[in-house]
C-alpha cells in the first residue's frame, strides 16, 4: 500500500449518526512530519473525524491507514476487537479538550501509566523518559502533583506529554486550547510548535487561525462533514479556493479584531 | 444475668459478625459485576440484572430468608439455617450495592475513559487501572453505608433459628424475667462493629487525602 513517507491515509471515510450525516466521503493524506490544521466551523464534523481515525468513533464507511496498515479492520477483514485495536491504538498519541487526565493518578504516573502498562516497557527506562518530555513541557516541578493541582494550561502540557510518552507516530490533537483561559492558550501552542519543528506527524483540529497559519504545513478546511478545501496555510488564508473558506475566514478576521487577544 | 449469659451474647456476637463479614465479602464483588454489566450494557444479562434488582429491592429481607429457607427444600435442594442466611444476606445487599456501583460508573467521565483507550488499554487493564480505582473511591460511602445497614438487619436472621446477638439476648430475659441487662449489652455490642466499620472508612479516605496533600 501507501509509500512508506505516508503515516496516514483516510480514504472516503464517512460516518452518520442517525440522520445526520457528519462526514461525508472525506480523503486526506500526512506525510511523515507534516502539521495538518483541520479548521472548519463548529458542526463540520472536525473532532469526529479525528474520532474516527483512532477509531473512538467507528467510521460507516471508508478506509484509515496508518504506515500502510489498515486500521479497525483486519487482515481477513473483519472489524477488529479490542486487543487488535489496543494495539494499532498504541501508536496513535491522541490529546483532548478537556485533558482527560487521569486524577486518581500523579503528573508522573499520567506519563507512566501506558508505556509501563500497555507496551510493558521497562520502568526505570520510562521514568527517565517521562522526566525528559516533562522538562520539555516545562513541568518539572509538578512531577508528583495531582492533576487537580494543575491549570488548564498545564493539565494540557502534561496530556501532550502523555501521549508523547508512547512514542507515537502520529499525534491527534482535539481543539486542544479550546477549553483554556485565553492568557493560558499560549503556553499549550509553544510546545505543540516546538513538536512540529521536530518534525512531529501531527493532525491537529483547532480554532486557533494565527498557529495554523505559521504552524502548519497543510490546512484541511471541512464544511458539513466534506473536505472542501485543502493546501498550504499561505495560499489558504490570503487566498482560499472557495466560498466557504472565504465566508469562514472573515468570521474569523472579524471575531480576533473584536477581541484581541 | 450470669457471666455465662454475657458469653452467650459475645457468641451471637460471633455469628453476627461473621455472618455480616460473610454477606458483605461476596455481596460486594457480586454488585460489581451486575452493576457492570448493566453499564456495558450486555444485551439480555443488563435487562435480567435490571429484574433482579428491582425484585430484590423490594422484597424484605425476612421474606426472602423465610422463601429460601422453606421453598428450596421443596424444590428438591436441602439448605441449612446458616446457608440460606447467608445466601439471603448476598442477594440482598448485592441488589444494593449493585446500585451504589452503578452510580459511580454511570457518572464516570468519558473522556478519561477513551483517553485510556487511546493509549491502548484493554478493555481489562482500562477497568482495573483507571475505572476501578476511582468508582471504589467514590462508592466507598454508600457502600459502607450499606454495609452497616446490613449489619444490623442480621437480627432478622433469628426467624430461621440463627442465634445472633439479639437472639441471644432475648433467650436470656425469657430465662432470667430481667430483660434490661441482655438487651442493654446487645445494644452496647453493636455500636463498636459498625464504628469499627465506618473508623475503617474514614482510615481509606485520610489516607487518600494525605496521600494528595503530600504531592
Amino acid at each position: 500500500m501507501a509509500e512508506t513517507s505516508k503515516v496516514l491515509d483516510v480514504a472516503g471515510v464517512s460516518k452518520r449518526f442517525g440522520d445526520i450525516e457528519v462526514l461525508s466521503d472525506v480523503s486526506f493524506q500526512v506525510d511523515k512530519g507534516e502539521t495538518i490544521c483541520v479548521l472548519g466551523p463548529s458542526g463540520s464534523g472536525k473532532s469526529t473525524l479525528l474520532r474516527c481515525i483512532n477509531w473512538l468513533e467507528r467510521p460507516d464507511a471508508g478506509q484509515i491507514y496508518l504506515n500502510g496498515e489498515r486500521i479497525g479492520i483486519n487482515n481477513a477483514g473483519i472489524v477488529m476487537g479490542d486487543r487488535e485495536l489496543s494495539k494499532i491504538r498504541t501508536r496513535i498519541g491522541m490529546v483532548f479538550q478537556h485533558f482527560a487526565l487521569w486524577p486518581h493518578l500523579t503528573v508522573l504516573q499520567n506519563l507512566m501509566e501506558a508505556p509501563v502498562q500497555v507496551q510493558k516497557r521497562p520502568k526505570a527506562e520510562v521514568y527517565d523518559e517521562a522526566l525528559a518530555l516533562l522538562a520539555k513541557v516545562g513541568l518539572s516541578d509538578k512531577r508528583d502533583a495531582f492533576p487537580a493541582k494543575l491549570s488548564g494550561g498545564q493539565k494540557q502540557r502534561v496530556g501532550i506529554a502523555r501521549a508523547l510518552a508512547m512514542r507515537p507516530d502520529l499525534l491527534l490533537f482535539d481543539e486542544p486550547t479550546s477549553a483554556l483561559d485565553p492568557e493560558l492558550v499560549g503556553e499549550v501552542l509553544v510546545v505543540m510548535r516546538d513538536l512540529a519543528r521536530e518534525g512531529m506527524t501531527m493532525v491537529i483540529v483547532t480554532h486557533e487561525m494565527a498557529f495554523a497559519r505559521d504552524a502548519a504545513t497543510r490546512v484541511l478546511f471541512l464544511d458539513r462533514g466534506r473536505a472542501v478545501e485543502t493546501g498550504s496555510p499561505d495560499r489558504f488564508f490570503s487566498n482560499p479556493e472557495t466560498e466557504r473558506a472565504r465566508q469562514f475566514l472573515q468570521r474569523y478576521a472579524g471575531d480576533t479584531a473584536n477581541n484581541k487577544r | 444475668m450470669s457471666g455465662g449469659d454475657i458469653a452467650a451474647i459475645f457468641q451471637g456476637a460471633i455469628v453476627t459478625v461473621t455472618l455480616s463479614f460473610i454477606g458483605i465479602l461476596i455481596g460486594l464483588p457480586i454488585g460489581l459485576g451486575l452493576a457492570l454489566l448493566r453499564w456495558a450494557n450486555v444485551p439480555f444479562a443488563a435487562k435480567v440484572v435490571t429484574l433482579y434488582v428491582s425484585i430484590l429491592r423490594a422484597t424484605p429481607l425476612v421474606t426472602l430468608l423465610l422463601l429460601l429457607f422453606f421453598a428450596l427444600p421443596n424444590i428438591g435442594v436441602p439448605i441449612n439455617p446458616i446457608s440460606a442466611a447467608i445466601l439471603a444476606l448476598v442477594m440482598n445487599t448485592s441488589a444494593f450495592n449493585c446500585e451504589v456501583w452503578r452510580s459511580a460508573l454511570m457518572n464516570f467521565p468519558k473522556d478519561q475513559y477513551e483517553a485510556a483507550q487511546s493509549v491502548g488499554m484493554t478493555a481489562e487493564q482500562r477497568f482495573r487501572r483507571i475505572v476501578l480505582p476511582q468508582i471504589v473511591r467514590v462508592s466507598l460511602p454508600g457502600l459502607v453505608n450499606e454495609m452497616s445497614l446490613l449489619i444490623k438487619v442480621t437480627p432478622v436472621l433469628a426467624v430461621v433459628g440463627v442465634v445472633d446477638i439479639t437472639r441471644a439476648a432475648v433467650r436470656i430475659g425469657a430465662q432470667t424475667y430481667e430483660p434490661l441487662p441482655p438487651f442493654l449489652v446487645a445494644v452496647a455490642l453493636y455500636a463498636p462493629i459498625v464504628f469499627a466499620l465506618v473508623s475503617l472508612q474514614r482510615w481509606i479516605e485520610r489516607r487518600q487525602v494525605a496521600a494528595e496533600a503530600a504531592a
